[in-house]
């Protein structure tokens, strides 16, 4: 979602672990593990890549689970569609959206993102409608 | 296609599993973003601010004795000591930003506020050294360096304060066009975040 090619992906995998290296010390324990694991990495995402903004749109399809076939080609069309609408959330509904798709509940992304429950909903109703909006133009 | 179609794919998704599992050999990899540019900025600024009087003393080893009872020479040091002091301070005060036991927003604005503030007092207070030492250098050769009083002093005083006056506006405009090219760009950056998270 933040890194479109082998190369970013790698970047960016390498730039959590080295904030989840030097932060790892000061956890204090007070939010869950996960909690804080998500804030951490979600921080790097959004904030840690912003030199490769202008990056190459050299994008690969993110790994689809293994036995794709031919029978599935529509069905990878449309994902490619889907995740094609993704890239063109901002960072935040991006998060929003990776939050979601790891099964997070509101209260979890507000713990982790800061923003309100309920603000959160409306930015899911309006992120899922831009999606098809997206989806349908790409 | 609809996002929750996605979350079934999304669960099955295999992680491919990264090369390099060598933790040291991460660490070596250069971090972007604005915690790690504040922290190079800050570091660097340590560095420069170490070798600078190191570097005055070594070009005037010939002379070494005479720099002993420079108030000019040691006015630079003290300074030199105040920009260090005033960057390890700034750099413990970045480290604590990579804890994230706040949220992503409140980290967010942290790293906004802190920005600006830093920008801010670093822009003030390099006027008012370039202030001190122009006044220095008016000053001391009065009672140090009397040679400057035939050289720069014997200029008429509106060609030394028009030059002083000169330097302040250059300093003025290129401090801040350094600083708006070395932390401008992340302040905008993390503001439009700040502004997509309302």
């Amino acid at each position: 979602m933040y890194a479109y090619t082998t190369a970013d992906r790698e970047d960016l995998f390498q730039e959590i672990v080295i904030q989840l290296w030097k932060a790892y010390p000061k956890f204090r324990g007070e939010s869950k593990f996960s909690t804080w694991l998500y804030r951490v990495a979600l921080n790097t995402a959004i904030t840690g890549l912003r030199k490769k903004k202008n990056f190459i749109e050299s994008r690969e399809l993110a790994e689809l689970p293994d036995g794709i076939t031919e029978e599935n080609q529509k069905r990878e069309e449309q994902l490619g569609q889907l995740y094609k609408a993704i890239e063109q959330l901002n960072q935040v509904e991006k998060a929003i959206v990776m939050l979601y798709m790891e099964e997070r509940t509101y209260e979890e992304m507000e713990e982790i993102l800061g923003i309100s429950q309920g603000n959160l909903r409306v930015k899911m109703n309006r992120i899922k409608d831009k999606l098809r909006q997206l989806a349908k133009n790409n | 296609m609809e996002l929750d179609d996605l979350k079934q794919t999304w669960k099955e998704t295999t992680i491919k599993k990264n090369k390099n599992t060598d933790i040291m050999d991460i660490m070596k990899h250069k971090s972007y973003g604005p915690i790690a540019a504040l922290k190079r900025e800050f570091r660097k600024q340590i560095v420069v601010m170490a070798l600078l009087p190191l570097f005055l003393l070594i070009t005037t080893i010939d002379d070494i004795s005479k720099i002993y009872t420079n108030v000019l020479f040691w006015s630079y040091v003290a300074f030199c000591v105040g920009m260090i002091v005033f960057a390890s301070v700034n750099y413990r005060i970045v480290e604590k930003m990579e804890i994230m036991d706040v949220s992503v927003r409140s980290n967010l604005q942290q790293q906004i506020d802190l920005l600006e503030t830093r920008l801010k007092w670093k822009l003030i207070g390099l006027r008012i050294i370039l202030l001190f030492f122009i006044i220095l250098v008016e000053v001391v050769p009065y009672f140090q360096h009397y040679r400057m009083l035939d050289k720069w002093h014997s200029l008429s005083p509106f060609i030394r304060f028009g030059a002083y006056a000169a330097f302040l506006i250059l300093q003025y405009f290129l401090s801040r066009i350094v600083s708006d090219r070395k932390f401008g760009g992340h302040i905008k950056y993390l503001k439009e975040l700040m502004k997509e998270m309302q």
